[in-house]
């Protein structure tokens, strides 16, 4: 521990980080706002304000999760994962059931994703598990098994709810770390083909309409009409937006209801901003997470230690997946899952997540080594 | 990428991880790029396909006028109810057809007047026509219109429209020459796909209305809508109203048609037999048509959209086929209006003189059979003068027979019988002229003297429409001239440029030493005490004309009944003809009796004076 502390976090932070952070919170509130226009004089739903609230919220959480040191943070991180687990549970008995999935926890109109939080418990975790192992240790086929069960049993709660897309979240996550933690990639691939043998009881374990979806990517012009209709719409809307995109408020798209009103302003948010922007716009958006990721990936090589490194890669891996997964989804290269994209999709419980998980980076940022 | 990661001291397996991260990003962007730069006109276009509609709007037609401007047909607004299915509001469990039917029975009650619409009316115009409107009620009477507007507003998926609906203000006046418009059928291939909501023209069916029907219906206009996914529309994009339909005059003077349809209409049919009749107008000197009536006739304002079917059945199923235009779409013998054909053929053969003679003693003998003339008691001596102003058949057997078949066919034809007058109104029929070999052709049958004999009175084989004698009467009148007779004098846009106007057009020139004294003998048939044409005659108007009766054998019930067709061909004034007529009734007592008279009214009307008969009627009555 360091006896003289330096400057004060805020002179120590990352402040292109928080820059891009706040840009894309702004453009989530815009779209959001033109995801949910059907043109002058009609009315309004309030997804944008509702929105704003929960980046208020987002930034409180951002700033307090700043102020106290990620050791101390992760010191408590079997009572995270234990609390996680647990809500995992509760919302599997008295969650709210919407479209058939229990994956809500709320009371009224306030309700949060217990998934969406255990994402950060199980990163939390992990980074503390493995930075507690020795190196020889890190080596053994046992210190891979371990976090496997660790992320294993949140993952197998939330496929109960069901919610695949989150749950296929945590894969990367578990990799990510221990791959940067320095297990054997030998003990990687292991796990990896055990993975795909596991392939055809996942399948055997989906949803119709999960299985539709897989059929959908692999065929979109299957079923335009059922179930590849989100696919087909966010591709035209996407591809219509051309170059410079129908301006904003136009995409026709959106505010005609072909993007179904149901999906426009939070799965398919990347649609509505490519369709009225253009590739520019969407050009820009995926610049944003480059750069947002970029000073991610600094940060995890700046960390003053193994658990600040450890828990960086984490949360770029969790965001990472959420983009590319998300965005490739509006354009076909992903089948539909419901992966919300981070900053960018209408939604509470993410944005919380997301902010959280930003301001965990900004704080392995402050207390990074000194040179 | 300095800024982005602090180079020198990164784990080797870091620099993996974000080599992963940096190709996940340049993936994104290639796919983008692909999707948004390469692909972008296609999906383009299957945005602009899937959302937007273009609807055809159908043009007005253009109006029809006489020689004077007097308009024979043109638009009229008819205030129609329509609903608009995609703007009702019906939720997901909700049907179409009971929310619609239920929100047009309030106004049904309110109105008076049941809905006619029935349900796969409605379920077919929801599911391929939603954006259109459906039309419930047509041709709303002011009163019914005043009930609507009273509940018009709780309704707001149901509108009162204008649509233009072809109007012939006259009546049945010209009906058979203007024909009348209805709707136009759909061209299933060219314009059928999906994205094109079709709205039909009115075309024209017969008469005018069809044969100029290209100009008349102008250029159809279009409006592009939005449309949501359930296919409601939510706005307009681009609109082009359509062209109104170019203006077509007419040769037809109003006036001279009012007056022939009138003469027809009072014709001295015998008693029990039906008006069945035609009537040409042409003018001698260019071959305009003037009038042209039939009869049975219709009011062609029957065939509106909408239109009770019972009525228009009525009209159709009518055995007398009164849609049928007599003037130009049938065909009968001509009888001895045909005898100056044979005249000119017989002195311009050279075989008959002028002063030949032939002794008439009611009848002639050829081969084994007798031929009557219609004088059973003989005309005695005929020359070729008294050969026409008497109507002698005799001196026309004997006469045609030594000037041969092939010169009077000749002669016939070069009248323009046996082929079509070239007319532009359309429907027309070409006539028969026969000849042996024709005859050989069609019986197998070598052609007789007696063949001959008949073709020289205008009967055996030979067949006219009355339009075709009415040209051959101008000619008559005009020394020669065989006029294209034509009715589409001009053709001009609603604005009044110019499209096309018709010249006269000489079809042939007949030339003949002989016209002069045909023309005098057709002056003495009328004007003579004892011509056979008298009944024509007007006070003050010279007029010259030819009397026909040719009988004909027709089916009445099953029964063979045998008719007289009676003609009457005319021209007036002698000295510098302007007016040529052909008048055919299907059944009279002959030519002279029943046909004449009406002539007579026809110039009396046009040249302003009163017929002989009705003056000789005044004498009488002081």
């Amino acid at each position: 521990m360091p006896t003289s502390r330096p400057a004060p976090f805020f002179q120590r932070m990352d402040w292109l980080l928080f820059a891009v952070m706040l840009a894309l919170a702004v453009t989530s509130v815009c779209f959001i706002y033109s995801a949910s226009y059907r043109g002058p004089g009609q009315p309004m739903p309030a997804f944008y304000r509702q929105q704003m609230i929960w980046f208020g919220a987002g930034l409180a959480v951002y700033v307090a999760v700043m102020a106290v040191d990620y050791r101390r943070i992760c010191q408590w991180a079997t009572v995270w994962y234990v609390l996680a687990v647990l809500s995992l549970v509760l919302v599997l008995i008295i969650g709210v059931q919407v479209y058939g999935a229990r994956r809500w926890l709320g009371w009224g109109r306030l309700g949060i994703q217990p998934a969406e939080l255990a994402k950060l418990a199980v990163i939390v975790t992990l980074a503390y598990y493995l930075f507690h192992r020795t190196p020889e240790q890190r080596q053994d086929w046992k210190t891979v098994l371990a976090p496997m069960i660790v992320t294993g049993v949140p993952l197998l709660l939330i496929l109960v709810e069901p919610d695949l897309g989150s749950a296929l979240t945590l894969v990367p996550i578990l990799f990510a770390m221990l791959f940067m933690a320095g297990a054997r990639v030998k003990h990687l691939l292991l796990a990896v083909l055990l993975g795909l043998c596991l392939t055809p009881v996942a399948w055997w374990q989906m949803k119709t309409y999960q299985r539709q979806r897989l059929a959908v990517f692999l065929n979109p012009n299957r079923d335009p009409l059922g179930a590849g209709w989100n696919l087909n719409q966010s591709l035209i809307a996407v591809g219509s937006g051309g170059v410079t995109g129908k301006g904003f408020l136009q995409g026709t798209q959106n505010s005609l209801g072909y993007l179904p009103r149901t999906v426009a302003p939070n799965d398919f948010l990347f649609s509505v901003i490519a369709e009225e922007k253009g590739f520019v716009g969407a050009a820009c958006v995926v610049g944003l997470y480059a750069v947002l990721l970029g000073r991610g990936l600094r940060i995890a090589a700046n960390a003053r230690d193994r658990l600040g490194m450890l828990l960086a890669t984490g949360i770029v891996a969790m965001l990472f997946f959420h983009v590319f997964v998300n965005i490739g989804m509006t354009i076909g290269l992903m089948p539909v899952t419901g992966v919300p994209l981070p900053l960018l999709s209408y939604g509470g419980s993410f944005a919380l997540v997301s902010m959280t998980a930003l301001g965990l980076l900004q704080n392995i940022w402050i207390h990074r080594r000194n040179y | 990428m300095s800024f982005l990661m602090t180079t020198g001291d990164i784990p080797f397996r870091l620099r993996v991880f974000s080599g992963i991260v940096a190709a996940g990003f340049l993936l994104l962007l290639l796919a983008l790029f692909r999707t948004q730069v390469i692909n972008a006109e296609m999906y383009g276009t299957r945005e602009q396909a899937q959302s937007l509609r273009r609807i055809r709007l159908p043009s007005a037609r253009g109006d029809i006028l006489d020689r004077h401007g007097v308009l024979l047909a043109n638009n009229r607004p008819s205030y129609d109810v329509v609903i608009y299915l995609d703007q009702l509001r019906i939720s997901k469990r909700q049907d179409i057809y009971r929310v619609a039917s239920s929100n047009l029975a309030v106004l049904a009650e309110a109105m008076k007047l049941p809905v006619t619409l029935a349900e796969r009316d409605i379920r077919t115009h929801y599911h391929k026509r939603r954006p259109l409107p459906l039309t419930v009620w047509r041709d709303l009477p002011p009163p019914t219109q005043a009930l609507f507007a009273e509940r018009a507003a709780q309704l707001p998926a149901i509108e009162l429209i204008a649509t233009p609906i072809r109007q012939y203000p006259n009546g049945a006046l010209a009906a058979h020459l203007l024909g009348f418009a209805g709707q136009a059928e759909q061209p299933d291939d060219e314009e059928g796909d999906e994205f094109y909501y079709y709205q039909a023209d009115t075309a024209g069916k017969q008469g005018i209305e069809k044969t100029c029907d290209e100009a008349l219906r102008g250029a159809p206009g279009g409006r592009t809508i939005r449309v949501n996914p359930s296919g409601r529309s939510v706005g307009e994009v681009g609109y082009k109203p359509a062209e109104r339909g170019d203006r077509v005059t007419l040769t037809i003077d109003a006036n001279i048609q009012r007056i022939v349809e009138n003469a027809l209409d009072h014709a001295p049919l015998p008693g029990g037999a039906e008006l069945r009749a035609a009537a040409v107008v042409l003018d001698p000197r260019t071959g305009e048509v003037l009038a042209m009536a039939s009869r049975p006739t219709f009011d062609p304002n029957l065939f509106t959209p909408g239109a009770p079917a019972a009525e228009v059945g009525l009209v159709l199923r009518n055995p007398a086929s009164p849609l049928l235009n007599r003037a130009t779409g049938a065909r009968y013998a001509p009888g001895s209006t045909f005898k100056p054909v044979t005249l000119l053929a017989a002195l311009d053969s050279g075989a008959v003189r002028a002063g030949d003679t032939s002794v008439c003693k009611g009848s002639l003998q050829i081969g084994n059979r007798s031929f009557g003339c219609w004088n059973r008691h003989g005309h005695g001596r005929v020359d070729a003068a008294t050969a026409i102003r008497w109507s002698c058949d005799v001196w026309f057997y004997e006469k045609g027979m030594a000037t041969k078949v092939d010169a009077i066919a000749r002669t016939a034809k070069d009248f323009g019988l046996g082929q079509p007058s070239g007319y532009d109104g359309g429907g027309e029929l070409a006539g028969l002229v026969p000849t042996p070999a024709w005859k050989q052709a069609h019986y197998g049958e070598r052609w007789w003297d007696a063949d001959t004999a008949q073709l020289s009175i205008g009967q055996s084989f030979l067949l006219t429409t009355p339009l075709q004698m009415a040209c051959l009467c101008a000619a008559l009148a005009n020394g020669g001239k065989v006029w294209k007779p034509f009715v589409i004098r001009r053709i001009a846009t609603a604005e009044g440029v110019i499209v096309s106007e018709t010249k006269p057009e000489l079809r042939r020139r007949i030339s003949s030493p002989h016209f002069e004294f045909a023309r005098q003998t057709m002056l003495a048939t009328v004007q003579a005490t004892d011509g056979t044409g008298q009944r024509a005659a007007v006070p003050g108007v010279s007029v010259a004309g030819k009397t026909g009766t040719a009988e004909a054998d027709i089916r009445v019930d099953g029964a063979v009944r045998r008719i007289k067709r009676v003609w009457f061909i005319g021209f007036a004034p002698y000295e510098a003809p302007r007016v040529a007529v052909a008048v055919l009734l299907e059944q009279g007592d002959s030519g002279g009796h029943t046909a004449a008279p009406v002539v007579g009214q026809i110039f009396a009307g046009i040249f302003g004076k009163p017929t002989a008969r009705a003056e000789r009627g005044g004498v009488h009555a002081d």
